[in-house]
């Protein structure tokens, strides 16, 4: 068999444009702390509108049973939010709880409230709005102008539930369309990242302080009453169904506790927030240095890891406030040690 | 619709002196007319939420009411028919290429000074004029990339160049996005006509990026530089990076190393070859320009002379838009070209020059009077429309400065109907197209229409509450 060449000289195919290499789109260090910021000014809007919306549902239930510690439930919402008091007011006679609502609401005065966050969540939006998507923005934006409308206090006065739920849906809005028109890539990373460590710092916050004011209250409410205030607790988490689903009817707080801490598969849980967390910190770290741990990741990792296998037993005998304090400790070395290695280039 | 109307004298876009709307004109009229008022105000109304919810925004300075606003649209559309279209772009190519001429031998050999077709001390007394620029070569040796020249028509419908705008000249957002907004809210109108489309100009504007990238890749990285979101134009910054895939900086995103510049990402430094800043001159460098500027980066201009960045317009192009330099650009069109200039300029006195001043000292209350390198629609006098303290503030600012200032007899400006508190009424109008000079000169189709929303008003800016109109130039009907 003899071999022969191919007689016809063919010419070089040129490179087709699809294979030239491309070095992949970088982020600038400014626009990831922007993406990480958004995200977590329009979840921290979405969680102050649920504390809201359930205590002000929650007071109807309970009205004057228990005459002083409603004030007491509303002033723990300031707390959750790291706010630590109510400041002057200009009509001191309004009830407290109008006065929280209007303060965590539409006040800009206050740094933490709605219309603070969502001011701040857009402002980082349009600095990087041209690597969102139009849909991202346009929801955000729309969001932003309903509470900026001159209607809005108005709207708010007639009925602040419809408020608090239509803040709440704009935010889900806005995260489903983050998820579904963005690609997945280091912009969308640091967006997961902010809002979980937003959502697991909050609901550890809620857990710790409505834990101490309702143990505190045991002597003075009947078990109706008090029932009613733990599902409040599991609704400010939005895990009333999900608990139900799994324990039933039984209102018990060590299993309220459990359940959203450890929970591993329902996507409010603390436990799902960290390890949703971990995952992002570990593919923006794998897409840059492939090889080394972030000292954010290893953070994540760790707590990652401690969660996976802890146990009801072991948060009993630490005490909640402890452990919680611990998870909120965690999340803020992770999230300084993010700043660092990548927002400060 | 249109009943109360008036023309007032003045050349009207739309309409003939007997009433009837021009040719071009009638299809749209008669679209208007079968629409009715209340039709096309919720039009109005539907343009208006759009523009809102998606952010098209313009902050304005001098107005107390909030810092960010809607620039103001007009929903009638301004129709220039293809010939006309035709005349205005080979006159805007000559221009530019014109004035790029003059910017390389200016910051080189100088030959148009030599031959004193341009007195020196009008080129070395201007402000924007940039000793930092001599002997540097710029990449292609092009210096105004983007060029922003505005027209106006005069009483007998004829255009002149009011200005050149040869340094940062904005706007081009809005036009892309008054089209997009025009499909969205009055399709139908669109279908009376044939429209030159306007959507490849990101599409242009990266080629002409890309031509003058200066090292040695395939793959340029190119940024706009931008001054941040306070500034007026952000929109715009943030519209241009998304359209054309860029990333967009802030001087403290760059740093100065190795000779090149880079930007800071999340992995590290990465250079930049192209820069298109919309930053001045005298924020770029606080090493080499005013050195409390925040907005550049420090070292840029040396990276900028060793040519291992280009930017995009090049430091120094302000001597070509110098008010006071602007009455030589028939000549720079005669010198260099060998041409008669296509697009006319409007008649000028140069302050600097005694005769000239003495002129427009004592016609004061005739006379538009500017300082050479303000733009906005600030530092202007209206002199037919001003007071007699006023005009003594500008005559003493003339006369302690006078290379500082030019004038310019009132030009009339076309007027074209604009949709006033639910009735049309007719407001003066100009036009800013936008010519990209990269291997090749390309001019958009159509350009910024700008009105002057306020009654009897001929300043158009978007600073001074100016509004917009969506432009459309007509295909050329004779290739069918």
């Amino acid at each position: 068999m003899t071999i022969t060449s191919d007689p016809t000289p063919r010419p070089l195919a040129p490179t087709p444009q699809v294979d030239r290499y491309r070095a992949p789109r970088p982020l600038l260090a400014r626009d990831a702390d922007s993406m990480y910021w958004m995200a977590r000014y329009v979840e921290r809007a979405e969680h102050i509108a649920r504390l809201l919306l359930v205590h002000s549902n929650l007071l109807i239930d309970v009205g004057d049973l228990a005459p002083l510690f409603p004030n007491r439930q509303w002033q723990s919402v300031l707390r959750i939010m790291h706010l630590p008091h109510l400041p002057e007011s200009d009509s001191p006679a309004a009830p407290l709880s109008t006065r929280i609502a209007q303060h965590m609401t539409l006040d800009e005065a206050n740094p933490n409230s709605i219309i603070s966050c969502l001011t701040r969540a857009r402002e980082n939006a349009r600095s990087v709005r041209e690597i969102i998507s139009n849909e991202m923005w346009e929801s955000l934006n729309t969001l932003y102008w309903s509470v900026r409308a001159d209607d809005a206090p108005t709207r708010f006065d007639e009925s602040p539930d419809d408020f608090y739920r239509s803040i709440m849906n704009g935010s889900m809005l806005f995260q489903g369309l983050t998820d579904q028109t963005l690609a997945h890539d280091q912009r969308w990373l640091f967006t997961q990242l902010a809002k979980h460590f937003e959502r697991i710092d909050v609901t550890c916050r809620i857990l710790e302080t409505k834990f101490g004011l309702l143990r505190s209250a045991e002597n003075i409410l009947e078990t109706a009453l008090r029932n009613i205030h733990w599902m409040a607790v599991l609704r400010a988490c939005c895990s009333i169904e999900a608990y139900r689903r799994n324990h039933l009817a039984d209102i018990d707080p060590i299993r309220i506790a459990s359940f959203i801490i450890l929970e591993r598969n329902f996507p409010r849980s603390i436990r799902y927030g960290v390890r949703m967390a971990h995952n992002a910190a570990l593919e923006i770290r794998a897409s840059i240095t492939p090889h080394t741990p972030s000292p954010a990741e290893r953070v994540l990792g760790r707590l990652d890891a401690n969660l996976e296998y802890a146990e009801t037993a072991e948060i009993v005998s630490q005490g909640l406030a402890p452990y919680l304090q611990q998870i909120q400790a965690t999340i803020a070395e992770a999230a300084f040690a993010l700043q660092k290695s990548y927002f400060l280039h | 619709m249109f009943d109360s109307y008036a023309a007032h004298g003045l050349f009207d876009e739309m309409f003939l002196t007997t009433g009837d709307p021009r040719p071009h004109y009638a299809p749209l009229a008669a679209r208007l007319r079968a629409l009715g008022p209340t039709a096309f105000n919720r039009r109005r109304q539907l343009a208006d939420v759009t523009f809102r919810n998606q952010g098209i925004t313009f902050t304005v300075y001098k107005d107390a009411a909030g810092v960010e606003k809607i620039f103001p649209f007009d929903l009638v559309p301004r129709i220039i028919p293809a010939t006309e279209w035709d005349h205005i772009e080979r006159g805007l190519t000559q221009r530019i290429t014109a004035l790029n001429l003059f910017c390389q031998d200016v910051y080189h050999d100088q030959r148009i000074l030599k031959e004193k077709i341009i007195p020196p001390d009008l080129i070395y007394g201007a402000k924007m004029f940039r000793r930092e620029m001599f002997h540097v070569n710029v990449p292609r040796n092009i210096y105004i990339h983007i060029c922003g020249s505005d027209l106006i028509r005069d009483n007998d419908g004829s255009y002149l160049v009011l200005e050149d705008n040869g340094r940062t000249p904005s706007g081009v957002s809005y036009v892309l996005e008054n089209r997009a907004v025009m499909k969205r809210v009055f399709p139908s109108v669109f279908g009376a006509y044939r429209v030159r489309a306007i959507e490849d100009y990101p599409h242009n504007l990266l080629q002409c990026l890309k031509y003058v990238a200066p090292n040695q890749t395939d793959d340029p990285t190119i940024a706009i530089l931008t001054p941040g979101i306070y500034n007026s134009a952000f929109f715009e910054h943030s519209f241009l990076a998304r359209q054309m895939g860029v990333e967009l900086v802030e001087g403290q995103d760059l740093v100065v190393e190795n000779n090149y510049v880079y930007m800071r990402t999340t992995a590290g430094l990465r250079r930049v070859d192209v820069l298109y800043r919309r930053v001045d001159d005298d924020y770029l460098d606080p090493l080499a320009f005013r050195s409390t500027s925040l907005l550049g980066v420090a070292g840029l201009m040396n990276i900028y002379r060793l040519g291992n960045v280009a930017l995009v317009n090049a430091v120094g192009t302000g001597v070509a838009d110098d008010k006071a330099v602007y009455p030589f650009v028939p000549d720079m069109i005669r010198f260099y070209l060998k041409q008669e200039p296509i697009l006319p300029n409007v008649h000028t006195y140069i302050c600097a020059r005694e005769d000239d001043r003495r002129y427009v000292l004592d016609h004061l209350d005739e006379l538009v009077v500017k300082a050479t390198n303000e733009s906005g629609g600030y530092g202007m006098l209206m002199g037919h429309q001003s007071s007699q303290p006023e005009r003594e503030e500008f005559a003493d600012k003339i006369r302690s400065d006078p290379r500082n200032f030019i004038a310019q007899p009132v030009v009339q400006l076309s007027q074209h109907p604009s949709y006033i508190d639910g009735h049309f009424e007719g407001r003066r109008i100009d036009l800013r197209p936008y010519i990209l000079f990269g291997e090749k000169v390309v001019v958009m189709p159509g350009g910024l229409t700008r009105v002057a929303l306020r009654p009897g008003s001929l300043v158009v800016n978007s600073s001074q509450g100016g509004g917009s109109k969506d432009t459309w130039v007509l295909e050329d009907e004779s290739d069918q």
